[in-house]
């Protein structure tokens, strides 16, 4: 009876596969909105960047240069990705931890690093800086993916599903949390109860310990002088427009001009030094600005199409590894893409985390890329299996 | 995986889903929300943030000569200015502007350490200064175009012509008085910034403040079309009486005495007895407008204008007129000199030279006090005070120069004993040089006085009269009849034996009377050592081109009027008549007609 279930499926999946059998080696719906939004970040970094690069550096097409190199290297990556088998993913766990463990390290003891802000969030090479706190990202889904694979039949033990995976993303916080990158810690502790909640961590475990968490959040926030003024500012930004609430309202502000046409690329105001960090952190305001509610929407529509795709994925992958490497990847992805947005339309208090693919970024876009190639050999490991 | 597993972990991966369609949800909703629904609100917000009101200011007019030489001219210059917030490294901006610009570093460093959001750093800065400047570019440094007034020449009637502040609002003479015309108007209009503060242009042309928010008004009623077109905006210009070249000759000729005598200032006027037009109205010390700030306040002022004196002697033209129109006197009627002193009341009168009987022509030609005494008697406190109310002293002239003084004449029934004499020689009263100039002119002008005026037009940005002045009569103070006899007694003055030998000249009939007055002290007290030297006069005698009036203040080898200021006179005289092209009455002299020359180009101003 199962085994007939089974069969039925296996033929329903191969004429779909059969269908879609010319892009089969790429997943198109994965391949294509990436693609186009990579595209559209590359002009609207340029859009957003140039007036400040020109002031500052002296060459408006400094940025645009960049993130123009940084996407074709990406594609390499994704390319790269594509072909690597994620099972192997499984052997390197360990091994990226580590890494990834040393990486911060050096933030804090070497020369290396890279201060923007008062923050040592960077290592830098030469004329290029690299963000550790990215690559953890990566290494922890990993981690947890196989651990949790691994161990799948005892998740419901504490000391065995709970305790070890909590500890390991408690040593990455503490080194995140000291650079100071608060945001990066929020993405990875939510992608770790989300992992634990799919890989069949007890349910009584994970609710307590989101009770746990947060009064320790709360302490922290109000542990920093910036971070409670962000809050106390986020709560009614036109009061203290002229400090905390001035990123907020001016994010408002453009995407209010922008109406539902948009000024046009390249039309905005805001950017001229009224919105801070435009081709970062609130690159989305810029396009609210400038492309208007319709690009906003265009945007909101690709990013959901990836995410649809990366669950889809991590249904349809063949081991419990695939299906938490699917989801680790898709929803570290989608809660940044929704905190940054969530920013930027005043949803949330502000924090400092870019846009997939969008916003300037060699490491965000390189991992980014790195993860739709990841999701993709998944997706044809699922389908290969199914011949 | 067993397959019940996997059913389960689908379904969780299958609620992460749904979780992220419900953020998706929100986001799209908070955006319709924002750009649909708070658009309006927004749109404004975000434009009243952008829009700078700039008010400009347009060109300040040209003041101009008779002929249209330029006399003060505005030229475009920039100012450094700067935003000290986003000044990045203060210290060395501060040092490289202190070495470039040539400004002090500490004030400067004050300045850019301030927390307000602009400051300048200096005003009206030569271009090539600010193009050491802008080969930094620093952040937060501005070149604002302004207007700086130019004096072409320089120390040229300095005191008519006046001054400008810094920001080109007239603060003396012609500048000052006529500030309202001169001024260009101010320009509102909305221009677009950046957060910086910085106006942007946009694709060539300035940006539209209501492109960012079509069909949306903005909520002043800015439009940004007239400021391009910056000469709709520039000041009227100013066409003066003045003549650059007499008022050159003027000057060299009164600097010269001045410097001769040692004296401590002098003044000129030249003027058209016809109309009243002042051709020239010097003064020396000179100073330099350009750098007034440097000079002493004292030598800013239109003294001409502004400064009673007593005029002593140069007075008795004008009682001598009252004792023909109304003494029943004529120029052979004989008065007794009493031989150089004379009891009035508890003073005694001297002369310099004692006289015994002596003729009304004789007495203003050796220029006897005691026989204007005699005349006074002869014409009556009453009469004397109407005829020299009526020659204008006591009153303003209304000239076109401010703080013009009316000069002190008191009723004459507050008259002591001795006022009535003392007056009619020229003590007790006191007028300044342009009433007293202006009420000779009325004499060479048959008895009519005129209105003296320094701006003969107002035009506009193109050359288009927009104001006119032209000769204004007072009234008539004297018969011509009366008018014609001073005036031959006037020309006795000036030949062998009168006190103005020295006006005489070559060609010219010169009608005139000298002045030497002792300074009054204090209240009412003379101080010996201290004169007032002048010469008043007309020329040529037959038809008055021009009245002249010298003054010297304080000359310290010699005194009288005769022999310091009537020498000043000729010189003047001279040099303008040939400058007008007047013949002389010697026809073999000088036979260029009128109507040629440099004198030509006023005329047309005259008819104005």
């Amino acid at each position: 009876m199962r085994v007939e279930r089974k069969k039925r499926q296996v033929l329903n999946k191969n004429s779909h596969s059969e269908a879609n059998s010319p892009q089969s080696a790429y997943d198109a719906k994965l391949l294509f909105p990436a693609l186009f939004l990579v595209g559209i970040g590359i002009v609207m970094v340029y859009s957003a960047s140039s007036a400040l690069a020109l002031k500052k550096l002296g060459t408006d097409y400094f940025f645009l240069k960049r993130q123009a190199f940084f996407s074709v290297l990406g594609i390499v990556l994704l390319v790269i990705c594509r072909y690597f088998p994620y099972k192997l993913f499984q052997s390197l766990a360990y091994l990226f931890l580590i890494i990834a463990f040393f990486l911060l390290i050096t933030i804090q003891v070497s020369g290396l690093g890279y201060r923007v802000g008062g923050a040592a969030r960077w290592l830098r090479f030469g004329n290029f800086s690299f963000q550790p706190s990215e690559f953890t990202r990566l290494a922890l889904i990993i981690y947890l993916a196989y651990s949790m694979s691994k161990k799948q039949d005892k998740l419901e033990d504490f000391y065995i599903g709970f305790l070890p995976h909590v500890l390991v993303l408690g040593i990455f916080a503490i080194l995140i949390l000291i650079q100071p990158d608060f945001g990066s810690v929020v993405i990875l502790g939510s992608v770790t109860w989300i992992m634990m909640f799919v890989g069949g961590v007890s349910i009584k475990h994970l609710l307590v310990s989101l009770f746990v968490s947060l009064p320790v959040c709360y302490l922290f926030l109000i542990s920093a002088e910036y971070r409670m003024q962000r809050l106390i500012s986020f709560w009614d930004p036109w009061q203290y427009a002229a400090d905390g609430g001035y990123q907020i309202i001016h994010s408002l502000m453009a995407f209010g001009t922008g109406g539902v046409w948009g000024a046009g690329i390249g039309n905005g105001y805001q950017k001229l030094f009224y919105l801070p960090e435009p081709h970062t952190d609130f690159i989305f305001s810029v396009i609210g600005e400038e492309l208007g509610l319709l690009g906003v929407l265009i945007i909101l529509g690709l990013y959901a199409l990836i995410l649809w795709r990366g669950i889809k994925i991590a249904m349809d992958a063949k081991d419990t590894f695939g299906t938490l490497l699917a989801t680790g990847l898709t929803t570290a992805m989608g809660f940044q893409i929704c905190i940054n947005m969530g920013v930027a339309l005043a949803l949330l208090p502000t924090k400092g985390l870019t846009l997939p693919f969008l916003s300037y970024g060699g490491t965000s876009l390189l991992l980014n890329m790195a993860s739709i190639g990841i999701l993709m050999n998944i997706n044809s490991v699922n389908n290969n299996s199914l011949n | 995986m067993k397959p019940s597993q996997k059913k389960y972990i689908n379904l969780r991966v299958a609620v992460v889903g749904i979780i992220f369609i419900i953020f998706f949800s929100i986001i799209g909703s908070r955006a319709i929300y924002l750009q649909v629904f708070c658009y309006s609100d927004l749109c404004q917000k975000a434009t009243n943030e952008y829009i700078k009101v700039v008010t400009t200011r347009g060109k300040r007019g040209t003041i101009y000569d008779r002929n249209g030489g330029e006399l003060a001219v505005s030229i475009d210059v920039r100012s450094v200015a700067a935003y000290p917030p986003h000044i990045k490294d203060t210290p060395t901006v501060v040092k490289t502007l202190a070495r470039e610009l040539n400004i002090g570093e500490g004030s400067l460093r004050q300045k850019l350490e301030s927390r307000r959001s602009f400051v300048w750093v200096k005003r009206q800065v030569p271009p090539r200064e600010t193009e050491a400047v802008r080969k930094f570019g620093f952040n937060g440094i501005d070149f604002i175009p302004e207007h700086q007034r130019f004096y072409t020449n320089r120390m040229l009637a300095s005191q008519v012509i006046g001054f400008t502040g810094i920001d080109g609002r007239g603060l003396e003479g012609i500048e000052f008085y006529y500030n309202r015309y001169l001024q260009g108007k101010a320009g509102k209009s909305a221009v677009l910034k950046d957060a910086l503060g910085r106006i942007f242009d946009k694709s060539g042309g300035r940006a539209e403040a209501n492109e960012i928010c079509p069909k949306k008004e903005l909520n002043e009623n800015l439009s940004l079309a007239q400021i391009r077109d910056a000469k709709n905006y520039s000041g009227n210009n100013l066409i003066l009486t003045i003549d650059r070249t007499i008022q050159f000759i003027a000057e060299s000729a009164l600097t010269e005495a001045v410097t001769r005598f040692s004296a401590k200032s002098g003044m000129a006027v030249v003027m058209v007895p016809k109309t009243g037009a002042v051709l020239a109205l010097a003064h020396v010390p000179l100073f330099n407008p350009n750098s007034f700030a440097s000079f002493d306040r004292e030598v800013w002022r239109n003294k001409a204008i502004t400064d009673p004196f007593e005029p002593g002697s140069t007075m008795k033209i004008f009682s001598a007129s009252a004792a023909m129109e109304y003494g029943g006197c004529k120029p052979d009627t004989i008065f007794f000199c009493e031989n150089g002193a004379y009891k009035v009341g508890g003073d005694i009168i001297h002369d310099t030279h004692p006289y015994g009987w002596l003729s009304l022509e004789k007495i203003i030609k050796h220029s006897s006090n005691i026989g204007f005494v005699k005349v006074s008697e002869t014409i009556g406190s009453e009469s004397l005070y109407k005829t020299l109310r009526d020659f204008g002293f006591g009153e303003k002239t209304g000239i076109d120069c401010p703080g013009e003084t009316a000069g002190s004449l008191s009723h004459y029934k507050r008259w002591s004993e001795i006022d009535a004499g003392a007056i009619a020689f020229g003590q007790g009263i006191s007028a300044s040089a342009i009433q007293l100039v202006t009420a000779a002119s009325a004499i060479a002008n048959d008895g009519v006085l005129m209105k003296p005026y320094i701006v003969q037009a107002i035009t506009d940005q193109t050359g288009v009269p927009i104001k006119t002045f032209g000769p204004q009569k007072v009234r008539r103070v004297i018969s011509a009849k009366t008018a014609n006899t001073v005036k031959k007694m006037m020309k006795s003055v000036v030949k062998t034996g009168g006190t103005g030998v020295n006006a005489a000249m070559k060609g010219y009939c010169v009608c005139g009377k000298t002045g030497t007055a002792q300074k009054v002290h204090g209240k009412g007290k003379y101080t010996k050592g201290k004169y007032i030297a002048s010469f008043i006069g007309f020329v040529p005698a037959e038809k008055p081109e021009i009245a002249i009036l010298v003054v010297v203040d304080e000359p310290q080898k010699d005194h009288y009027g005769g022999t310091v200021a009537a020498p000043v006179f000729r010189k003047i005289a001279h040099k303008t008549l040939n400058h007008m092209n007047v013949p002389p009455r010697n026809k073999t002299d000088k036979l260029t007609a009128r109507g040629q020359g440099p004198g030509a180009r006023g005329q047309r101003f005259e008819d104005l």
